[in-house]
């Protein structure tokens, strides 16, 4: 997983504040939680940093596909096995006879889904991680053989 | 300076995929032409992560990837996917029992500054 | 919905998207399965004789031609071709007076035998799902091998009488010498020393005697039989890991099991690897009495001198149907068939191709060309081709051998 740390690093490190924050650290830490986005560190496009600007994007690519509930998927890790896709609790409430059955989805109400080889997201906002009755939810990455899935 | 080593063949779904893509892809290569060792046999052979080794035994010699097992400790024993580069290694004198040893190979494996032995070099074998 | 050939569930519920020569999306298929499916685009072959291209028709001449004149001739592959084609495969070894055997004779061979002659209780991978509250893989790792496996059958599904979650409702046990990706999910493993699987089984036959184990950790030892006896359906599902061990021993494994249904109701299914395997071994037992290692030379004779282990280095002609045994099988082994008139039929080019007299290009089976195929579980299931193509099925090219000789 990146760590803040890891993303300082590549920061201009000139405390400009033009962010909002008063060092780049704390920087940082938004840019983690997805509460800021490289955009809102205009030095950082400066040509001088475009490598920087380059590892930053990379080291941050798979947290922006991260859906509001921090799920994210590491494709290359993914078997395709669909574990995660037939013990996830949604999955199971609304598609009785598709994913809960050990099947392929009949239901377009369901968050996980397997598309060309791998996992996919559909519907993060119905994940029970979400909203305003959250609860911690694992039963994806419990049942993953791989580490493909993951929350931040 | 060697040690020996018991080689056990495993599946591994990527190695399966890469195969199947292509039998003649580097990809392919690079997830069969490495094997998964225990810690402290890499140390007594010196050898980092990523690192090349030579396993020869009485049927054939090759060089390979070691890689560091995530595993419990378990010295000795190391791990290779069914492959044309473990195959080499494995002993034909099955007489009754019909199954080769694909999973009791006995290596002696030793550090090397050798490339990994390429497909081309195992065609070639099999033409001789 | 197509059906995945990719490994012996042959998954049904797959979606596929085409447009022209490529695979817009596929839904449903494991990593293993979308490989399998992404196979038709690479690789593949052209008939050939002598390195050479040449026409189709010229190819099958070829190969009928170098059948006729061996003096004995193998005829292996056969797990990854449909039941018609494996018929005539049959057909055309005793034609040949040939040879011929399966992957059977290194892989599952032992213990599918033992299932198919009713030795050893079996049952569909649906009960399974729908009953069965234990679910042991031994010496066999479904996440890397049949992907599917646990989440359509052995442990995630919900089924008639398991309502309620895994975590509730089923325990799965593995049994392995490493802590392979199914390892980690389980809820009980354990690790074994390479050939540990005769004293793991004595032990636990030990327990349900009422005898101490000799072997393991007592204590997760007696917890283990005690999962055992409470179960109310449980299913064995036996890997190579545990074939290769037991070779020469394995009614060590059928007094286990016979143990376990005097406790409670226990089914094995072996873990077949290839798409079809079980569906030729089941025609060879119909047909001559064993599943496997036939010589059709004057009668029927079953032995292990015709495995292809062995016979590769005796035969002088070779046929291979579907597989790569340049790949899967000892240097040795594989350097004596490279050296025979090898004559290939696959889609596919593979070292066993390019090593090959003549290659026979074929449709990929479940792809290309429709059929039947037998589960690992026994369940028959039907497959209709989903491309287009010109390329002649398993079937159709033996039968054009079959014509010629
Ligand atoms: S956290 Fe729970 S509800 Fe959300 S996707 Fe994973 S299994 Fe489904
Ligand atoms: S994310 Fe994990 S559990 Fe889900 S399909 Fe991929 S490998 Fe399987
Ligand atoms: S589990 Fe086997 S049959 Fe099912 S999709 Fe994967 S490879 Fe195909």
């Amino acid at each position: 997983m990146v760590s803040a740390m890891e993303i300082y690093q590549l920061l201009p490190q000139a405390a400009c504040k033009e962010c909002g924050y008063v060092s780049c650290m704390a920087l940082a830490v938004a840019l983690l939680s997805r509460e800021k986005k490289l955009e809102d560190c205009p030095s950082l496009f400066d040509p001088k940093y475009a490598d920087k600007l380059n590892k930053l994007k990379e080291l941050l690519a798979p947290l922006e596909q991260a859906s509001e509930t921090g799920l994210i998927i590491h494709d290359e890790k993914c078997f395709g096995c669909a574990n995660c896709v037939v013990a996830c609790p949604v999955n199971v409430a609304n598609d009785p006879t598709g994913s809960a059955i050990g099947l392929g989805p009949k239901s377009d109400k369901v968050i996980l889904v397997i598309e060309n080889g791998v996992v996919r997201c559909l519907n993060p906002n119905e994940c029970r991680r979400f909203g305003p009755n959250r609860i911690l939810c694992n039963a994806c990455t419990a049942t993953c053989p791989s580490k493909a899935i993951e929350f931040v | 300076m060697g040690i020996d080593l018991r080689i056990i063949t495993f599946r591994d779904i990527f190695q399966y995929e890469a195969g199947k893509k292509s039998r003649f892809s580097p990809e392919f290569q690079n997830l069969s032409a490495q094997i998964i060792m225990d810690k402290d046999d890499m140390v007594q052979l010196g050898l980092k992560d990523g690192q090349n080794v030579c396993l020869e035994n009485e049927m054939s010699k090759i060089v390979v990837k070691a890689i560091q097992t995530d595993d419990e400790p378990h010295p000795g024993l190391a791990f290779m996917t069914n492959s044309p580069w473990s195959n080499q290694l494995v002993k034909d004198n099955i007489n009754d029992r019909i199954i080769p040893d694909f999973k009791a190979i006995l290596v002696q494996a030793s550090a090397s500054n050798e490339s990994v032995t390429n497909l081309a070099e195992l065609l070639e074998r099999l033409r001789h | 919905m197509a059906v995945c050939t990719g490994c012996s569930l042959l998954c049904e519920d797959i979606e596929v998207a085409l447009k022209t020569g490529a695979i817009e999306k596929a839904k449903n298929l494991c990593r293993k399965g979308q490989g399998h499916f992404q196979a038709l685009f690479s690789d593949r072959t052209v008939p050939s004789v002598e390195g050479g291209e040449t026409s189709l028709d010229q190819a099958i001449e070829k190969a009928a031609n170098i059948l006729m004149n061996a003096k004995d001739p193998l005829l292996y592959g056969w797990s990854n071709s449909s039941l018609e084609a494996q018929k005539v495969g049959i057909e055309l070894a005793k034609k040949l007076e040939a040879k011929i055997d399966d992957t059977s004779s290194f892989c599952q061979g032992q213990l599918l035998e033992r299932v198919l002659k009713g030795e050893l209780p079996s049952c569909t991978l649906d009960d399974v799902r729908n009953f069965a509250d234990v679910s042991v893989f031994w010496g066999a790792d479904p996440s890397n091998s049949h992907p599917r496996h646990l989440s359509r059958f052995s442990y995630y599904p919900r089924g008639s009488k398991r309502q309620k979650g895994y975590e509730e409702e089923r325990n799965c046990v593995v049994i392995d010498v490493r802590k392979s990706s199914t390892a980690k999910l389980c809820s009980d493993y354990f690790r074994i020393p390479p050939g540990g699987d005769a004293e793991f089984a004595e032990a636990i036959i030990a327990i349900l005697d009422g005898k101490m184990p000799r072997f393991g950790d007592k204590k997760r030892m007696i917890g283990l039989a005690s999962i055992f006896k409470k179960a109310d359906f449980g299913a064995i599902f036996p890997g190579l890991g545990l074939v290769y061990s037991l070779v020469q021993k394995m009614e060590i494994f059928e007094n286990l099991v016979a143990r376990l249904n005097d406790v409670s109701n226990y089914k094995v299914v072996p873990m077949v690897g290839h798409y079809n395997m079980r569906g030729f071994n089941e025609l060879m037992l119909d047909e001559t009495g064993y599943i496997n290692q036939i010589s059709f030379k004057n009668g029927v004779h079953h032995g292990s001198e015709n495995s292809v282990t062995m016979a590769a280095k005796s035969s002088d002609a070779c046929l291979v149907v579907g597989s790569d045994p340049l790949s899967a099988l000892p240097f040795v082994i594989a350097r004596s068939l490279a050296k025979s008139q090898l004559v290939v039929i696959d889609p596919r080019r593979s070292l066993t191709t390019d090593a090959a007299k003549v290659v026979i290009p074929s449709a990929m089976s479940g792809l290309e060309s429709g059929g039947k195929a037998v589960r690992m579980d026994g369940v028959r299931i039907s497959f209709e081709p989903i491309f287009e193509s010109n390329l002649l099925s398993d079937e159709e090219i033996l039968t054009r051998i079959m014509e010629a000789i």
